[in-house]
């Protein structure tokens, strides 16, 4: 299995010129929460644009489905459109394409809600903001997200006692 | 007399969380907290693939 190469994932996006905003476990950690998280999950814009500039990117970082990685099953633009996600092992470790999170919010929606923020050597990428996040740990209230509410909830306290 | 804090700060919240850490994670620059998490992934990948046999 590749190793996760967040640097090189968000690298190969950005050059791509892919629509994108980071969300999940990275976008808590690159707002401060201390979590670990071994995939990228990133949600897309699903214009026909963006979505051929994406099959270029993931054709690029060798991407197949997660599911049957032996069967090689590449996203197609019918899958990448849809709302649906898409969990992706590529050259440079875990993908999830998201097309919608939480109650059908696409990239339009998250974009209000999103940071923009330098990761090193000039690259800017788009972090949904923490509140927003934790918005959509409440509402999907499954197991997963209720274990780590708590850690996210006092990250954001302590955000904004710093004056944040 | 010198003012008291009106919210001093503590090293755990009610609900167990680590306050210590997350101040110190938010003294990192975002670059900073991608380096963090990616040098604990491979960290542990590593240390995963060591006992892979076991």
């Amino acid at each position: 299995m590749p190793v996760s190469d967040f640097r090189a994932l968000l690298r190969a996006l950005t050059e791509g010129e892919v629509e994108f905003a980071i969300v999940g476990g990275l976008a808590a950690a690159l707002n401060g929460a201390p979590m670990n998280t071994f995939d990228l999950d990133i949600v897309v814009s699903r214009s026909e644009d963006n979505v051929a500039k994406l099959l270029r990117v993931l054709d690029g970082i060798d991407a197949v489905y997660r599911m049957q990685p032996s069967r090689r099953l590449k996203p197609k633009p019918s899958h990448l459109s849809s709302p649906g996600h898409h969990n992706l092992i590529t050259n440079c470790g875990p993908l999830d394409v998201l097309g919608t999170v939480g109650r059908g919010l696409g990239y339009e929606e998250l974009l209000p809600h999103a940071i923009e923020m330098e990761i090193g050597n000039g690259q800017r990428v788009r972090v949904l903001d923490l509140a927003t996040i934790i918005a959509l740990k409440e509402e999907l209230a499954g197991e997963k997200d209720l274990a780590v509410l708590p850690i996210l909830r006092r990250t954001l306290e302590q955000i904004k006692r710093a004056g944040g | 007399m010198a003012d008291q804090d009106p919210q001093p700060q503590t090293d755990y919240s009610e609900d167990g969380v680590d306050l210590t850490l997350i101040r110190w994670m938010l003294s990192l620059t975002p670059a900073e907290r991608l380096d963090c998490l990616q040098r604990h992934v491979n960290a542990i990948l590593a240390i995963r693939e060591l006992n892979a046999g076991e």
